[in-house]
């Protein structure tokens, strides 16, 4: 292998790496004021206090951070478990698989439809019970759309991301339970146990990535909160959007201040997330599989 | 405990990979699973622990059937050829784990992790992780946590093959002191012949998925059941002959002996075959000389029909590639074996 043939065969991922990079670093550049097209040349922190000003900023922080923090811990468990049923029915799995992959396929607008036609008052299930009795009328089936307490998107966003925490660590998994896991059952440890001691804590590297990217994700994404969230308080990404869509474009410093405390805000609960996880796991011997 | 396999089969993915087993290996014992690669060593032991589900067969944990016995509940513990360490737990901890899993206080697992490290002379290895030891103090650790299991049966899967020459003489040592000082029923997987037959009671020979004699170190070198068994232990030549009254009869050879009349093969080992004397009939040319330390691992062909003998000469060899000489056959060293 020459020296430079890794760099060559890397060079559409490192393309595509300086490509995002442009893009964040522009964002970042108008944020604080800097925009030569519209005659905006004074590099200023301006936008940011402004933004920091904004009472309605901090309820979207939290909006943003409570979706993406339950749905995602939710998503992180249920995943594990279903990755664990996935890993102990060998047989059926890769049936089960080609089932398990629609919801990772489904782009997220399509899964925001299918939860209006679902659980909107006006929804299947409403007119369901309404006419099975259950309910006296559809408007009395629980609110959990275009409310504040945001069931409905987080709802939408286990729908895609269990079976994505199920998938990502799937392979890691099963390879471990194959291998350490079927060890430990030897020596005397039932499977729940062998499960909870060995193949899980081995496991926890590749859920935590698995975690890290549907958190960034869900607290970044717009989609969902946009279709399904509630109109006062925004989530953060909405808002932003919102802010970037304004006609005036001298608006713009302002949506990217907003931008800009997002990526803050995502690069330091990752920062502690890392951290916290690879403290754990220096404790013991050597980490597996990461 | 006694282990007892009956008509044992397994079949994994449509493939039969073992075919009717039947074994038994009495209280105390230390058995060799002798065969070679793809046999079907792994997954025999695999199906004793529960792990496979054998197609037909049971098998008796002395005298009673483990059947529904799970894995976790059946003490019959492998050492893994991939031993299957716990990366993340020290080695202490990986020698406890089998006793955490019963409910054993955190004091005395210790003192039994400290106490099986002094078996498997690691002492004071304890808090390291495993990362940090090399190949034969893993296989080491390995063992100690499989004693910790207190096992029914001790299972051991090529434990040696990745040792090198003097790591895996100490290993086999201490395999053999503890497992009487235990008095573990044992089952060793090997391919190795000179393995089997110095370390255990019997020996059963596989092959392609089949136990093709199980017999004593001795029996089995000395009175092997079938064609296949012979050729296992050494490089043999085969010639056809006759039994009539008491005496063999083939093309270079006869002799009396007590089996009764009838066709027969006579085996010849390399040891049954002596090159000499000097003055007798040179109908045999040298065509390989081979140099093993010890001695010369030499191969004759017989000039007038084309039967080849494998036999050994000490150091230094006069011999050389093209010699003709005689040879003479070592009539006590020679086996029959019915055509
Ligand atoms: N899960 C499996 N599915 C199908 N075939 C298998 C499986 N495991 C092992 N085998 C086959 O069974 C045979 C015996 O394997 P193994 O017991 O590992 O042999 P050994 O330990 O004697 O080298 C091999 O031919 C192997 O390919
Ligand atoms: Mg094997």
């Amino acid at each position: 292998m020459k020296k430079w043939q890794p760099y060559l065969l890397l060079s559409p991922l490192i393309l595509l790496g300086l490509l995002f990079l442009l893009g964040v670093g522009n964002a970042l550049v108008q944020s604080l004021g800097y925009i030569p097209a519209f005659n905006m040349k004074e590099i200023t922190l301006k936008y940011y206090r402004q933004v920091f000003n904004e009472p309605a900023l901090f309820a979207s922080v939290k909006v943003s951070l409570v979706i993406a923090a339950v749905s995602s811990v939710l998503a992180a468990v249920f995943g594990v478990v279903l990755c664990a049923a996935l890993t102990a029915n060998g047989r059926v799995r890769n049936k089960v698989l080609q089932i398990v992959r629609i919801p990772i396929l489904v782009p997220h607008t399509i899964a925001a439809l299918f939860i209006i036609m679902f659980f909107s008052q006006n929804g299947l299930l409403a007119r369901i019970l309404f006419h099975m009795g259950t309910l006296g009328s559809q408007a009395d089936f629980p609110a959990i759309l275009f409310t504040t307490n945001n069931i409905g998107i987080i709802m939408a966003y286990l729908w895609k991301e269990i079976p994505f925490v199920a998938y990502f660590v799937l392979a890691l998994m099963s390879s471990i339970n194959a291998t350490l896991g079927e060890a430990a059952e030897n020596l005397g440890a039932p499977g729940i146990k062998s499960f909870l001691h060995i193949t899980l804590p081995l496991c926890m590297p590749a859920v935590n990535k698995a975690f890290l990217i549907i958190f960034a994700f869900s607290f970044g994404a717009y989609e969902l909160p946009f279709l399904l969230g509630a109109t006062i308080p925004k989530a953060l990404p909405v808002q932003a959007y919102i802010e970037y869509i304004n006609p005036d474009l001298r608006h713009r410093a302002y949506a990217m201040a907003m931008n800009g405390v997002m990526l803050l805000i995502t690069l330091a609960i990752s920062a502690v997330y890392y951290w916290l996880s690879r403290r754990t796991y220096d404790k013991g011997g050597n980490r597996f599989g990461s | 405990m006694e282990l007892s396999l009956k008509d044992i089969s397994v079949t994994l993915s449509g493939e039969e990979i073992l075919k009717s087993i039947d074994l038994t290996i009495e209280d105390g014992a230390i058995i060799s699973l002798l065969g070679a690669s793809g046999c079907g060593k792994s997954t025999l032991l695999k199906t004793i622990a529960g792990i496979i589900t054998p197609s037909g067969g049971s098998v008796f944990l002395n005298g009673s059937c483990a059947d529904n016995l799970p894995p976790h509940r059946r003490g019959t513990v492998i050492v893994f050829q991939d031993l299957r360490l716990f990366p993340h737990m020290t080695v202490a901890d990986n020698i406890s784990f089998p006793l955490k899993m019963r409910g054993v206080s955190k004091e005395q697992c210790r003192k039994t992790a400290v106490e099986l490290l002094e078996k498997v002379q690691l002492e004071g290895y304890g808090e390291r992780k495993i990362n940090e030891m090399s190949g034969g103090q893993l296989q080491r650790v390995a063992l100690a946590r499989a004693l910790a299991a207190k096992p029914n049966v001790l299972l051991l899967d090529e434990p040696f093959s990745s040792l090198d020459e003097n790591l895996r003489q100490d290993m086999r040592k201490l395999v053999l002191k503890l497992q009487k000082e235990y008095r573990i029923t044992t089952i060793l997987v090997t391919h190795d012949r000179q393995e089997a037959l110095c370390m255990s009671d019997r020996i059963a020979l596989m092959k392609s998925g089949k136990i093709l004699q199980y017999d004593t170190p001795e029996r089995i070198y000395h009175a092997p059941a079938s064609r296949e068994v012979a050729d296992f232990f050494s490089e043999n030549a085969y010639i056809d002959g006759t039994v009539t009254d008491h005496a063999f009869t083939c093309d270079i050879a006869a002799f009396r002996t007590e089996m009764p009349d009838g066709p027969y093969q006579a085996v010849l080992r390399p040891g049954a075959v002596r090159i000499g004397p000097w003055d007798g009939k040179r109908d045999f040319q040298v065509t390989e000389i081979s140099y093993r330390g010890e001695d010369y691992g030499i191969s004759l062909k017989d000039q007038t029909n084309g039967l080849v003998l494998n036999t050994s000469v000490p150091s230094p060899c006069m011999f050389k590639v093209g010699d003709l000489v005689s040879v003479q056959l070592d009539q006590e060293k020679i086996i029959l074996l019915p055509r």
